[in-house]
């Protein structure tokens, strides 16, 4: 036992007690912060779905007690969901379907480069790091703005595929095409999903990896069998990272076809926000999108504070 | 990072915490049903003037909201504070204006007229001069949101059209004065679309016509795109409340998204000219404000646009208004005055396309003045056509939240 | 010589694939950029045609260049004031939680931790229209504009320092602190002068990321704000771009850009600087971007 260590044992208990005012007292600002700008928000999207509206203007008008609430406006948007008025029911799928195949895609594309990155570039690590993290600091807007100019009708992307004039392209990408707002939702997000990985593949322990060769595993299998189990905490945190923003977008869909075709449940909410008589259904598609979202997030939260040992 | 001193959760408790939760919400929303009790029983709607043609309206001016005195000095030192439609107002003329009385002027913009009425009831903000159309007028009156007009700072008035003076939506106008006036038809890029539309028998077919897929937009206003979809059906009350007449329009705009896939934007005048849309609705300032987005080395001559020559199509005008939240209300009467000068107006209309309805502009010289090219004089607007126009009006309530529930299944994409 | 089917058997071959995969993403996700910077500079009013090169659209334009429009002005200095401000409150709140979440037990902690990360995932839009909503049914003094922002946008972003404080603080352990208070430091000092110094890597490291995040925010800054004057650079090139764009917006997106590059570029050089000989804090720009 060190000197230090003695003394800690035979430290009389008062220091530590009153040390431990330290804590409360350093988190309580923040907490504070948390409850009013974060959770009392919440409650008053309730009052406002769960509320009336004005008749003349139709903007909503809050009802704060709960015992006044009105679920009429949440029951209206639940009822459109499936059936025969079911006008909310596509937006959600497609939704579901665009942030899966986007995540997919992300996942595919960031688990290579994120692995190449973290365990077999050598000298070039840290340059590449740094430009994988360029698109961090590059406006995002920017970035779609250049794609919408790339795939206009006379712009680079069929110019391109033209061949200098040996095919004539002039494929329509920025008219309610789904295939492009996958494909801009994943150029967009894949960046956030490249630097979990790469945090959590750095950590795997080389030696296991080695291991398995040494045993007799081809590069596949010892791959399938080994590598990836054990990042799968990882993988499980990075594609939640990733995919839960997606849920709430509406800006790609947007910029890149401004089409009710492609409508994701963010245009949904993002037209609804401002129109009258149809502030508290957008309300409730918050409500809705969040409470879909929250078992994936107490999943992700589970998964990255239960100790786990590659983060 | 930390571990909680409890032991997390396992799978299974997991699950069953999940399960509850998905399971207990209807059972929740049963409750506050059960629970829910008054004020679910407003009295019947409080009764909202509609304007139309047949029904002119003069707006009652309230005691707390006279007009200001005459002889007023401009406010010094301030920002004159516009809210308006994307490249709505000419950079110009607002110069000029801010030369003449040696103010700064800052314009704000909305995409759409929903969203701007919800942001100035909202009452965070303090616009000065706001440019609506005339089916809100009854919404801004009622919610006190205008301030009216002080007519001796606005002598320009003699420049406009005479009906302006009275019209049905503002009866002596008391808080308006005229902006634009503007027609709603068809317009195409010829190069994409060689075919002419405006000899077709019903031109909003087209629109339709799946050979022009991927080529076609519609304006994103619930109103105009909607009233364009009963005029193609040959409906021509275009405020119609009748529900079979909406349930068409929604049947409709289903069969277009499946037949053409079109996009629902505002944003024709810079996108017909390159071609980017090829057929689409379009407002007739659009397609004159096209000719200044013309890419290099194409000239007018592939714009085209329809309107029906006897004048039965959507005929409008938008509006010059005063916020009641504004703080510059002397600024804003010399304002709305120097945008009715004839120099102003004329620079007004280079360079955002929509027609002022200037006396002294007689439609016949707009194209040998050069203001509008020869093979878009469809787009010029004339006097004779508001009288058998069909207008876009207000909405009662009811009505207009069907019409709302429309659109937002358009725009969901539901199908 | 080998022949090319050994070459490509090689044992002791590159991972060719990976590469190219890696190489093939960043052109994908560079270029693009690199092209609408270089557009900027374009002599003409088109975006995808290239008409020659002038800087007309920086300060050469009379009415529509950068230096000469007032509201692309007024754009840049509300992105930059929005980005110090919620900076300056985002880190020191943020780093107190983390620390304070850090040194406390008990079930309190622990859900304030979970609300924590909670805001750190919900999708943007949710909280925007959740302080939309708040602030225009309640009557508070805040109304739609910067301060409204600013309470966005720090809500959103005190996750980060959180998150990466925390990290570092687990990173280095408590035996230093204890070791302090064990000489007779007061648990205060003890914080002062030796937690919070071997935390400034990580401190400096999330300010400079909350400020590059917050001068990029589009969703909450856009249902937040009020007139004009209160859009920032991301909420223009928005609206700018579903009317009528030049150049210009690529001008004023590159400027921003090289903005962000020489304060990434200063924050990393200095991070260098104050982490020399400290072996916790090795580990370069991962370190930096708390990836470590």
């Amino acid at each position: 036992m060190t000197l230090t260590e003695v003394a800690a044992q035979a430290k009389p208990q008062s220091k530590r007690a009153r040390g431990s005012a330290l804590g409360p007292a350093l988190a309580v600002p923040g907490i504070i912060w948390l409850l009013l700008f974060f959770l009392a928000p919440l409650y008053v999207v309730l009052a406002i779905v769960f509320g009336r509206t004005d008749p003349i203007f139709r903007t909503a008008v809050p009802v704060w007690n709960p015992l006044q609430w009105n679920p009429s406006q949440f029951n209206y948007v639940l009822s459109r969901i499936v059936g025969d008025n079911g006008i909310f029911g596509p937006a959600l799928l497609r939704t579901a379907i665009y942030v899966l195949l986007a995540g997919l895609l992300c996942l595919l594309l960031a688990f290579p480069v994120a692995y190449y990155t973290a365990r077999l570039s050598g000298r070039w690590k840290g340059l590449l790091l740094a430009a994988l993290i360029a698109p961090f600091w590059i406006s995002y807007m920017m970035r779609m703005l250049a794609w919408v100019n790339l795939l206009q009708d006379d712009g680079l992307v069929n110019r391109l595929f033209s061949l200098g004039g040996v095919f004539d392209v002039r494929t329509h990408w920025l008219t309610g095409q789904p295939v492009v707002v996958v494909l801009g939702l994943v150029y967009g997000y894949v960046a956030y999903m490249i630097l979990p990985l790469y945090a959590g593949l750095d950590r795997l322990p080389q030696s296991t990896l080695e291991a398995a060769r040494d045993l007799g595993a081809s590069r596949f299998a010892s791959f399938w069998r080994v590598t990836l189990p054990m990042c799968r905490p990882t993988i499980v945190a990075a594609v939640l990272l990733t995919c839960l923003p997606m849920l709430g977008d509406y800006f790609t869909s947007d910029m890149l076809s401004a089409s009710p075709k492609t409508a994701m449940v963010g245009n949904l909410i993002n037209d609804s926000v401002q129109s009258p008589g149809q502030t508290g259904q957008a309300g409730a598609l918050v409500m809705l999108v969040l409470l879909v979202a929250v078992v994936p997030m107490f999943y992700y939260v589970r998964v990255t504070t239960r100790g786990d040992v590659a983060s | 990072m930390a571990v909680p001193n409890r032991p997390s959760p396992s799978r299974r408790q997991f699950l069953l915490r999940a399960a509850l939760l998905a399971g207990g919400t209807p059972a929740l929303m049963a409750f506050l049903d059960a629970c829910a009790t008054g004020d679910q029983t407003s009295s019947s709607a409080p009764s909202m003037k509609v304007a139309s043609p047949d029904k002119p309206v003069t707006w009652d001016i309230a005691k707390d909201n006279a007009p200001i005195a005459d002889g007023l000095a401009p406010e010094k030192a301030a920002t004159l504070q516009l809210y308006t439609y994307a490249d709505y107002v000419s950079p110009d003329a607002i110069k000029s204006f801010q030369e003449k009385y040696g103010t700064t002027v800052q314009v704000s913009t909305f995409n759409d007229t929903d969203e701007a009425i919800t942001k100035i009831r909202a009452g965070s903000v303090d616009y000065d001069v706001f440019f609506p159309s005339y089916d809100q007028i009854g919404k801004l009156v009622n919610g006190s949101l205008l301030r009216p007009l002080n007519h001796s700072y606005v002598p320009n008035i003699k420049n406009v059209w005479p009906v302006f003076t009275n019209p049905f939506y503002d009866q002596q106008w008391r808080y308006t004065t005229p902006y634009t006036v503007y027609t709603t038809g068809i317009g195409w890029n010829n190069t994409v679309v060689p075919a002419d539309i405006g000899a077709l028998a019903n031109p909003y077919e087209s629109l339709w016509d799946p050979a022009y897929k991927n080529k076609t937009a519609v304006i994103d206003d619930w109103h105009t795109a909607m009233s364009m979809v009963l005029l193609k059906l040959g409906i021509t009350d275009v405020n119609t409340s009748s529900a079979a007449d909406l349930k068409s329009v929604g049947e409709q705009l289903t069969a277009l998204v499946a037949a053409t896939s079109p996009k629902v934007t505002i944003t024709m005048y810079t996108d017909v000219p390159t071609g980017q849309i090829g057929l689409t609705q379009m407002w007739s300032g659009d397609i004159i404000n096209a000719q200044n987005y013309l890419p290099e080395g194409a000239t007018a001559e592939v714009l085209r646009y329809w309107f029906p020559t006897d004048g039965r199509g959507l005929v409008d005008n938008d509006l010059m208004v005063i916020l009641r939240g504004g703080k510059n209300p002397v600024l804003s009467h010399l304002f709305i005055n120097h945008m009715l000068e004839t120099e102003s107006a004329k620079q007004n209309f280079k360079q955002i396309g929509y027609q002022p309805p200037q006396v002294s502009m007689s439609p016949d010289s707009l194209v040998s003045d050069g203001f509008v090219a020869e093979n878009i004089k469809t787009a010029i607007v004339r006097p004779e056509y508001y009288d058998v126009g069909y207008r876009i009006l207000e909405l009662e309530p009811d009505n207009d939240a069907a019409w709302h529930n429309v659109w937002r299944a358009f725009k969901a994409g539901g199908s | 010589m080998r022949g090319p089917v050994a070459w490509w058997n090689d044992p002791w071959r590159p991972p060719r694939f990976l590469v190219a995969v890696t190489f093939g993403y960043l052109a994908w996700s560079l270029i693009p950029v690199l092209i609408a910077v270089l557009f900027s500079f374009n002599d003409g009013r088109s975006r995808t045609v290239w008409q020659g090169f002038s800087t007309r659209w920086y300060f050469g334009d009379p009415v529509k260049s950068v230096w000469h429009d007032a509201a692309l002005h007024t754009a840049l200095l509300q992105t930059l004031k929005l980005g110090v401000i919620t900076t300056l409150i985002t880190v020191p709140l943020g780093v107190m939680f983390a620390i304070g979440i850090d040194r406390w037990r008990g079930r309190l902690p622990a859900g304030a931790n979970l609300l924590m990360l909670v805001s750190f995932v919900l999708p943007e839009v949710l909280l925007a229209v959740a302080l939309l909503f708040v602030v225009t049914s309640l009557p508070l003094p805040i109304k739609l504009g910067t301060s409204a922002q600013v309470l966005g946008l720090v809500t959103f972003q005190i996750a980060y320092p959180a998150v990466l404080v925390r990290a570092r603080l687990a990173t280095i352990g408590t035996q230093y602190e204890e070791a302090a208070q064990d000489l007779g430091a007061s648990p205060i000092a003890a914080l002062r002068r030796v937690t919070l110094p071997m935390l400034l890597p990580a401190i400096f490291a999330s300010t400079v990321l909350v400020f590059a995040d917050v001068i990029d925010d589009f969703v909450l800054v856009r249902y937040l704000s009020g007139n004009s004057s209160t859009e920032p650079v991301s909420v223009k090139i928005y609206n700018t771009a579903r009317a009528a764009p030049t150049p210009a917006l690529n001008a004023l997106a590159t400027l921003l850009l090289f903005a962000a590059l020489l304060a990434i570029t200063v924050g990393y050089l200095v991070y260098r600087r104050m982490t020399r000989g400290d072996n916790a804090a090795a580990g370069g720009i991962a370190a930096f971007a708390g990836e470590a």
